[in-house]
């Protein structure tokens, strides 16, 4: 890629340009979801596509996320390319049923007959003081589900090119895009060619720990690791970007390396995808371990409406820093 | 006595109004509400609008996280509040329900403490504003998720049927949804058991930027109730009158085992969905401006004032009362230290788990 062409992008752009470029390329691609049409979206996604591809492929759909979800499922069962929008991994609930016992059962279910190539977006996290309801970190739970395929974007570069490679798979694809990420910008290239989005990557390269994160709160884990460096820690930070299947070969790698890890998480601490994590790394890589793991998640309460606790219910730099420290000083 | 009086008619084709928008009684049965209630529903509007004034500008100096306007949907909340028996019905309200809470008899204080997130708030700071809740009030806690209060709301009424309390429900909720499995599963439950509950509809034509007409192939929502066994009344939701004296029926339907009943009231809504919207986006500053003119407080003034029972001066006054009482709240919860951190740990379960009570710990340093 040429330095040429880059342009400055925000990661809601970036979603944006995606599906706009899928639109494109596949006419059986459309979006629907509530407030996808004339509003263009919760959080401005879909802005100006309507305008662009009419009502038909921006679909503004009653308040039912069961009856599109499922609608959407059926869609891709006829034929089509469907790019759902759940507002927020919150109302996915109203919808788990389609989700989880139609969409990532039914390949299996029927012998192989019926694919469901459909892709599932929303919005997840904490962050906008909005409480319990509105607050939840679920993606950890739906990548405990065979069947369906569960991506985090957490940097502009995956927002835009995550979304294309998902539309080619022949399985339901979730893709969860963390609501505090949507205003962040990073240089960004026209093009995109051949994207990977199975493997996990190294954000940042150390040699003393390795922070392994994803989504909203690998921004965090990378300051973390910044303060770190401040100190003399090599902390190198791994983005997972696929949840599930969860690339353990880069991981493994990365903890065969640096000999420690600490995992950051959003979710809650028990049964949460850093648990996941956490074991697989007790499995294959136990003997290259010169600490336990550790990890950062939220605090297993309801998240409150208060900012500041909000925000201390929730993973933080100097949480992460903290944590980190214990297991450098830890010995096993 | 009332229900005698009027007997209101189940899918009427026009919505039921008993006053003009002039102010002038039109109803074919007659007033049988005093002066001093007459003045109160007013007084109630009129705070609920204040209130709304106020809700947005702590938002805008970043003292609340959220707001979702009533403004416009003042006469079916404060209808519905005077319609139920205050401590002894419960509520199941939704997000835009401020003029309802406040009418029933939720205080200044308490409700500003909630949605600023205050050490005084009885909700313990978790909640999001425009979720209020009061188990001495029997305010149902309100639920995000839209309609996923309803199904709540109808075990409750059918509880208070199988033990014969005598009390009944009120739930409440927008046209949006109407579309959720949640509204469809629990109205009909309650027509299947008949439960002691009123749903009300306060259908202002949008979810969010969705048009009523997207939402459903219906032409009304009240139209829905057949297919679930009960009465369905159209009313005009700027009339608070009307919402009043439907509203009030149903309610005692309810508790003389008449079963439940689905009430549309159609609102209109003046502001945006919520402080995270722009509704400039999908709707003309012309056709709001038209919609303003419908407005349910000033139908009820100009009622008021024919009856000699308002003037220019006991609306200043009244304004002034309430914006100092606003202000004496606020000034209390300015005063009022933060919420101490730990605090989020309570409450998760009625006890303190040890899980918990070591995450507590750790969080404590
Ligand atoms: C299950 C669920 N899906 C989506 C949302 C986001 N949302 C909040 S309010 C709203 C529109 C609701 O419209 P309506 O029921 O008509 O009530 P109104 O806001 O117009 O009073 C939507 C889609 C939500 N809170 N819950």
């Amino acid at each position: 890629m040429s330095t040429a062409t880059l342009v400055k992008t925000s990661y809601r752009e970036a979603v944006r340009a995606a599906i706009r470029e899928a639109m494109k390329r596949d006419n059986r691609v459309f979006l629907m979801g509530e407030d996808v049409g004339e509003y263009g979206g919760c959080y401005a996604v879909s802005m100006g596509l309507l305008e662009e591809f009419g009502p038909e492929r921006i679909r503004d759909t009653p308040l039912s996320e069961s009856a599109f979800v499922g609608a959407g499922i059926g869609a891709a069962l006829g034929g089509m390319r469907p790019i759902v929008e759940v507002m927020t991994v919150n109302f996915s609930l109203l919808a788990l049923d389609q989700i989880l016992n139609t969409a990532a059962t039914l390949l299996h279910m029927s012998g192989g007959q019926f694919n469901v190539p459909i892709v599932i977006r929303m919005a997840t996290g904490a962050g906008r003081q909005l409480a319990a309801q509105h607050s939840h970190s679920l993606e950890g739970w739906y990548a405990h589900i065979p069947g369906i395929k569960v991506l985090a974007p957490g940097t502009v570069e995956d927002a835009r090119g995550m979304l294309w490679p998902a539309l080619q798979d022949p399985d339901p694809v979730l893709i969860f895009e963390n609501a505090a990420l949507y205003n962040m910008e990073a240089e960004m290239p026209g093009e995109f060619k051949d994207f990977d989005i199975s493997k996990a990557k190294i954000r940042r390269a150390g040699s003393d720990l390795s922070l392994i994160s994803y989504g909203g709160s690998l921004g965090k884990t990378l300051a973390a690791a910044e303060e770190l460096a401040k100190v003399g820690i090599s902390a190198e930070v791994l983005d997972l970007r696929s949840l599930r299947p969860l690339d353990t070969e880069t991981i493994m790698d990365s903890v065969r390396r640096t000999n420690r890890a600490v995992i950051v998480d959003e979710g809650w601490r028990t049964g949460s995808l850093a648990a996941e994590v956490m074991a697989s790394i007790m499995e294959q890589a136990f003997y290259d371990l010169d600490a336990p793991v550790g990890r950062v998640c939220s605090e297993e309460v309801p998240i409150p409406y208060a900012k500041h606790m909000e925000e201390a219910a929730i993973p933080q730099i100097p949480k992460i820093v903290a944590a980190a420290k214990e297991v450098l000083n830890a010995h096993v | 006595m009332i229900a005698d009086t009027q007997n209101f008619k189940p899918f009427n084709p026009d919505p039921i109004a008993v006053l003009s928008q002039s102010g002038d009684w039109i109803a074919p049965f007659a007033l049988t509400l005093d002066d001093e209630t007459l003045k109160t529903i007013y007084k109630h509007m009129l705070a609920a609008r204040l209130l709304d004034e106020r809700f947005i500008k702590l938002q805008r100096s970043g003292k609340m996280s959220f707001v979702a306007p009533h403004s416009g949907h003042e006469a079916p909340q404060v209808a519905a509040a005077h319609a139920i028996s205050k401590g002894t019905d419960w509520l199941f309200p939704y997000y835009r329900d401020y003029a309802m809470t406040l009418a029933l008899g939720q205080s200044v204080l308490e409700i500003l403490a909630q949605t600023t997130g205050s050490r005084l708030d009885t909700a313990k700071a978790r909640q999001m504003p425009m979720h209020p809740g009061s188990k001495t009030l029997n305010i149902f806690t309100g639920a995000s998720a839209i309609a996923s209060h309803i199904p709540p709301a109808v075990g409750t009424a059918i509880s208070m049927k199988i033990r014969e309390t005598g009390q009944a429900v009120l739930t409440s909720f927008g046209d949006g949804a109407t579309s959720e499995g949640d509204f469809h599963a629990a109205i009909n439950y309650a027509g299947a058991k008949g439960a002691p509950i009123v749903f009300l509809c306060e259908n202002n034509r949008l979810a969010i930027s969705v048009d009523f007409n997207k939402q459903t192939g219906s032409e009304t929502i009240a139209i829905k109730a057949k297919a679930y066994g009960m009465p369905g009344y159209l009313v005009d939701g700027m009339d608070v009158l009307a919402c009043y004296y439907v509203l009030k029926e149903c309610v005692e339907n309810a508790r003389a085992g008449l079963g439940p009943s689905l009430v549309e009231a159609q609102v209109m809504r003046f502001g945006a969905h919520s402080s995270a919207d722009d509704d400039t986006v999908y709707r003309s500053k012309e056709e709001l401006e038209l919609m303003r003119q419908r407005d349910p407080i000033l139908r009820m003034r100009r009622f008021l004032e024919k009856q000699g029972l308002w003037s220019d001066k006991a609306e200043e006054k009244f304004i002034k009362e309430t914006q100092l009482a606003f202000q004496t709240a606020l000034d209390t919860l300015a005063e009022a230290e933060k919420v101490p951190l730990e605090w989020m740990f309570d409450d998760v379960y009625a006890e303190l788990l040890p899980h918990l009570a070591q995450q507590k710990k750790e969080f404590l340093g």
